[in-house]
């Protein structure tokens, strides 16, 4: 991202273009509110009829008309100095007036666009385009706002040139599954994008309150109200940031899963999901580094399961996995599997998966011996691993079961740790570390020279 | 105490003698500013605050004592370290009750690091951290000789060029 500003020659023919003059309005919509309540504040005493009558109507209309006037001069402003343009090679983003600052994308070196709808934008049927760029950790570009199908074919037009293919193709080929009474492409154009899970709001309520970290924080605040109403008064300081802290988690949890549907692309995958702001990510499955697959206690009575992804770049900007999956049956689970990490390295795939996904030593996984037992009672029935052609697999895990699933060309790094319990019962665990999230290999308390043997095979097959 | 390590711990190349120097003077520093913060009480016993005689002990008598344990580790510690470079990989060990060894391949090492703080610097040595892109595959190197560094950086480096080709 640190090239010159200048444009190529012979792209004079793509004028520099303005966003929607709406977008300055979706930024700073909470500045018109909080004019608003300022005034509303200051006027405290005075009756509705009082702030409209006699000679303060004339002081209300005329500071309201300059107020408007200041902030409309200011959205303009903004509005007159965002520009961007395309360019065979770029794309470029102007914007600012005392501050400008320009910044450009190299369209080869993008690797993936989401569109993000905040609230407002939603409502005006605005989005913003996400670029992500490959040689920049983050500073991600961003482009703000256009209009819904605007952005949407600016996306496909864009990801056509990053591909090195002809920007006459259709343009609506893979961003359907998202919108599906989408007015602006009359076509059914679902034929590039079968749709491979989607998750009923039902469902969703459910699976987040079969968590235990959500029983027991209901049970704690619960718990915590009935000693406030009971009398104990100082509770309540306690009760006010834990209410709060669950609330924002619980809500973060519903955000991500509410209207959740993925579906295939020509390139990978691409979720879209949101409460309040509509989200889309494209995850091409060449940048997917891990995979889990979890199985929180009581899930594993209904068959659900939860898949998360490490992927590079594309994540938004907090620091969780990407959820590809929030809540859904093994049959999800298979199609999504089947996208991200094709080749299993097994010919039996579906049966090699099955067992991953639940406890056994079929397909030849090495579980945890016996003498594991007293470390982990609850779950070295679970634990264990397989190798297979392509792909180290681990089980963990004791409520919630984990299995997590390394390409070998993905793995970073390997650590061999043997802790002093394990060392008296010839145990010893290997931890496969990837990049891009949180989600490692993690085989745990395998006979020892089982281990060793495991991790020296291991380093051949990284090379 | 025989179960086998993935690598013989024989066939690394330990960490310079004088690390443990350095160890041990962090320690004294370490456990003297917690020693002084475990005396507040005595201070204020002394100051004629009425203050339980295992109040003002007990304290003591724990810093003492987590710290001769501390002591008694540091250098199984430093000959616990060690590294070794393979035709592909670079694995370091480390641990006495908690042993671990890292491998790192070449092909995915990012970037290299050598650095020194003043003690270390003191005794002529340094630290090397090899990083990758996962958070978790990093490798840290203690007391190495400061050319030793140096050459070991540069023979890491351009066995990560190789890989690259």
């Amino acid at each position: 991202m640190s090239q010159s500003v200048e444009p190529a020659a012979g792209d004079s023919a793509e004028p520099w273009q303005r966003v929607h003059p709406a977008s300055p309005f979706v930024h700073g919509w909470l500045a018109i509110i909080g004019l608003v309540y300022i005034y509303w504040q200051n006027t405290d005493e005075l009756s509705w009829a009082e702030r409209f009558s006699g000679d303060r109507l004339i002081w209300t209309v005329a500071g309201a008309g300059i107020a408007l006037l200041v902030v409309l001069i200011f959205y303009f402003l903004s509005w007159y100095f965002t520009r961007y343009k395309l360019t065979s090679t770029h794309v470029y983003v102007n914007s600012g007036m005392l501050f400008r600052s320009q910044k450009q994308a190299r369209i080869d070196k993008v690797q993936g666009i989401d569109i993000a709808q905040p609230l407002v934008a939603r409502l005006l049927g605005l989005a913003e385009l996400r670029f992500d760029v490959a040689d920049s950790s983050e500073s991600v570009l961003r482009l703000s706002f256009l209009r819904k199908a605007d952005a949407h074919a600016l996306r496909q037009v864009i990801l056509q040139r990053a591909r090195g293919g002809r920007p006459a193709h259709a343009p609506e080929a893979e961003q359907a599954a998202a919108d599906a009474p989408a007015p602006a492409d009359p076509q059914p154009a679902m034929q590039a994008s079968p749709l491979m899970a989607k998750v009923p709001i039902g469902r969703l309520i459910a699976s987040l309150f079969l968590q235990l970290p959500v029983i027991i924080g209901l049970l704690a605040c619960l718990s915590m109200l009935v000693l406030w109403i009971s009398g104990v008064e100082g509770i309540i300081a306690g009760l006010v940031p834990s209410v709060l802290a669950f609330g924002s988690w619980f809500y973060k949890q519903l955000n991500q899963g509410w209207n959740f549907t993925a579906s295939a692309s020509d390139t990978g995958m691409r979720i879209s999901y949101g409460l309040a702001d509509t989200r889309q990510h494209s995850i091409p499955s060449g940048r997917v580094q891990a995979i889990s697959v979890t199985a929180p206690f009581f899930w594993r009575m209904l068959g659900w399961y939860k898949v998360e992804v490490n992927v590079l770049g594309t994540k938004s900007d907090d620091a969780d996995n990407l959820q590809v999956l929030p809540v859904g049956d093994f049959e999800s689970v298979a199609r999504i599997m089947g996208i991200l990490l094709p080749d299993l390295g097994v010919e039996n795939q579906r049966e090699v998966l099955a067992t991953a996904v639940s406890t056994g030593s079929e397909h030849g996984f090495i579980g945890s011996p016996e003498r594991a037992k007293p470390l982990s009672p609850g779950a070295w029935k679970h634990q264990g691993f397989l190798a297979t052609g392509t792909t180290v697999i681990s089980r963990y895990g004791w409520l919630a079961r984990q299995a997590s699933f390394v390409p070998h060309n993905r793995v970073q790094g390997m650590s061999w740790i043997q802790g002093p319990w394990e060392r008296g019962r010839r145990l010893a665990g290997v931890r496969l570390h990837s990049a891009g999230g949180s989600i490692t290999g993690y085989v745990h308390q395998i006979d020892a020279d089982t281990a060793a043997e495991f991790i020296r095979a291991q380093t051949r097959r990284l090379v | 105490m025989a179960t086998a390590t993935p690598w013989s711990p024989s066939s690394f190349t330990p960490a310079h003698r004088d690390y443990a120097k350095v160890k041990l003077t962090t320690w004294a520093i370490t456990w003297g500013v917690i020693l002084l913060a475990s005396l507040v009480p005595a201070v204020l016993a002394a100051t004629g605050a009425g203050i339980a005689l295992w109040l003002v002990l007990a304290p003591i008598l724990l810093v003492l004592l987590l710290a001769l344990l501390a002591l008694r580790i540091i250098r199984r510690q430093v000959a616990a370290l060690g590294y070794l470079e393979r035709e592909e990989d670079f694995i370091v060990r480390s641990g006495v009750m908690w042993r671990k060894q890292v491998v790192i391949p070449y092909g995915r090492m990012q970037y290299v690091e050598v650095n020194s703080g003043p003690l270390e610097r003191r005794y002529g040595l340094c630290q090397l951290t090899l990083n990758t892109a996962g958070t978790g595959a990093t490798a840290h190197v203690y007391g190495l000789p400061e050319r030793e560094g140096q050459e070991l950086r540069e023979r890491l480096v351009a066995a990560g060029e190789e890989q690259m080709l």
